[in-house]
């Protein structure tokens, strides 16, 4: 498959009378954008705001952010299986409003949504100080339960992304950047002397409020499969999941999946990436083994040097990555694991649930116990109300000047445990 | 919740007790011969914000040997379980948290 991304670089976005895309400038009416939601019934008003970086202003609770993409030629459409027919994607040109992120924000369940500051030293910790964010800030018709609200909430997010992206798609992109994913034979046939390299994504799938889905479909549900990572730029795979901040993935980090970026950055020079391999993370231990056993299978039938693997969440999942690094190291092909930690606070303790010799190459997303105290920013997208009760949070951490102190899992993505962040040591 | 949903279909106990203690119950199971079929960790939920947590394990007990995959899943999940410091859950997140135990383990029971 052959996709071409062409990065729209979004320079400032604004509310006005007329909807457009012009010189970097993202023009939206509000009414049409509620419109656009509040045709859901489960939804009873939702609120709009932007939020720039640098800005003194604070977002909570986050439930999931999404670029702005549109399909411009090829098969498909963004979003296949939700928002757009089921079809195949990842071919063809996606024009992408780089720059742009649509935030939805709305308290599902209570302690697991998470936090994005534009300024201070929250920013540090978020990707998403960094893009120019217009947020939606939900409220759900009364009595309704989280999963329907999760549901509903998850499909206006959707939607307001793909009715912004498609103002993309007669604008000429700043930059194109292609990606070519050739069938197995063929790519190893045009880089003989080069390690076949695959990549394993594990994806959230602990049930309502913890899943993840591909062309629609409830990924526990689904066997360990193969796609074409570029299927995943145009939407494959959509978050669906409130787990906590810092180690969710974000519908945005599946559409801009480092994992794969590099691997196609080192495609041809070090590496020969030729395989991407898409399995779950049931509670069900039974499951993990059947799903550990094909992960292992498929590497050994494809002929695999290597895999990348990379995880999703805390606890449960840690048992799923320890099994498929397990049993891929146990087929002779070597592997590179991607996770986060949970450590405690001091970062001394036992940090994930599970271990084995066999994971000997460990990439971590850092330490989602450390603790941090957030500056008071000024303005206040969604609410604080929950701020002592999200995840990472605690009686009394708000302090009257409005700085919070928290563990960094209450941030959205500063975890992230496909290294979407910029943790790093010296 | 899962009581009232699953306790006709299969034997359901309810201890009044905290996460570590129900970890320790479980394990004390698994070293009878009983064998782990739901990750105690499940949900991805901390350790201290967790309220109400069901685990399955297996009805029958093997006489000649203890499960050493649920022995070392236990153990590690007793182990990161440690990590998390005391934390007083807000009354108002009881019905969500016994709501999201339901869903867990209704995914694993289906």
């Amino acid at each position: 498959m052959n996709l071409k991304l062409g990065n729209i670089n979004i320079k400032d976005i604004k509310f006005g009378k007329k909807a457009s895309l012009k010189d970097g400038v993202l023009n939206l009416v509000e009414k049409e954008l509620e419109a656009l939601v509040l045709s859901d019934e489960n939804i009873s008003s939702v609120k709009f705001d932007i939020a720039k970086p640098g800005e003194s202003t604070r977002i909570m609770p986050v439930k999931d952010v999404i670029e702005p993409r549109t399909k411009v030629s090829g098969n498909g459409d963004i979003f296949p299986g939700v928002i757009s027919k089921v079809d195949t994607v990842g071919s063809g040109v996606t024009h992408v409003l780089k720059g742009a992120a649509v935030v939805t924000t709305g308290q599902v369940v209570g302690f697991q949504e998470g936090i994005i500051d534009m300024s201070g030293l929250g920013a540090e910790y978020t990707p998403f100080s960094k893009t120019i964010n217009i947020v939606a800030d939900f409220t759900p018709v009364k009595g309704l339960t989280p999963h329907k609200y999760e549901e509903s909430l998850r499909k206006a997010g959707l939607k307001l992304a793909y009715e912004i992206g498609k103002l993309g798609r007669d604008v000429t992109p700043d930059e194109v950047k292609e990606y070519e994913f050739l069938p197995l034979l063929e790519s190893v046939q045009k880089y003989p002397n080069l390690p076949k390299v695959g990549y394993v994504q594990m994806l959230q799938s602990q049930g309502l409020l913890h899943d993840t889905y591909v062309y629609g479909i409830d990924m526990k549900l689904s066997l360990t499969t193969m796609l074409s990572p570029t299927e995943i730029f145009d939407g494959a795979i959509l978050s669906g999941n409130c787990v906590s901040a810092c180690d969710k993935n974000t519908t945005y980090h599946h559409q801009n999946n480092p994992v794969i970026t590099d691997m196609f950055e080192a495609h041809g020079k070090t590496i020969n990436f030729c395989a991407m391999i898409i399995t779950n993370e049931n509670v069900f231990l039974m499951d993990k083994q059947r799903s550990s056993d094909w992960t292992a299978k498929l590497t050994k039938y494809l002929g695999l040097d290597g895999a990348i693997i990379s995880q999703e969440g805390f606890g449960n999942p840690d048992t799923d990555l320890i099994m498929n690094c397990k049993k891929v190291e146990g087929m002779g092909v070597k592997t590179v694991i991607i996770t986060d930690e949970y450590a405690g606070r001091e970062g001394t303790s036992q940090s994930l649930a599970d271990a084995d010799p066999s994971a000997d190459a460990v990439v971590t997303g850092g330490n989602a116990n450390q603790v941090v105290t957030l500056p008071p920013l000024k303005k206040l997208i969604g609410s604080t109300s929950h701020v002592e009760k999200i995840a990472g949070g605690f009686k009394g951490n708000m302090a009257k000047d409005g700085s919070i102190t928290v563990e960094i899992q209450a941030i959205i993505g500063a975890t992230n445990e496909m290294g979407f962040n910029k943790m790093s040591a010296r | 919740m899962v009581k009232e949903k699953y306790g006709k279909e299969i034997e359901v106990k309810f201890y009044e007790e905290s996460l570590c203690e129900l970890l320790f119950r479980v394990r004390d199971f698994v070293h009878i011969g009983h064998k782990l079929l739901t990750h105690p960790l499940s949900g991805s939920i901390k350790p201290n914000e967790t309220k109400f947590k069901s685990v399955l394990i297996s009805k029958e007990k093997s006489s000649e040997k203890t499960d050493l995959e649920s022995i070392q899943i236990i153990e590690n999940s007793i182990g990161l379980v440690k990590n998390f410091p005391a934390y007083e859950i807000p009354n108002e997140h009881f019905d969500h948290l016994r709501q999201i135990d339901l869903i867990l383990i209704s995914g694993a029971i289906r």
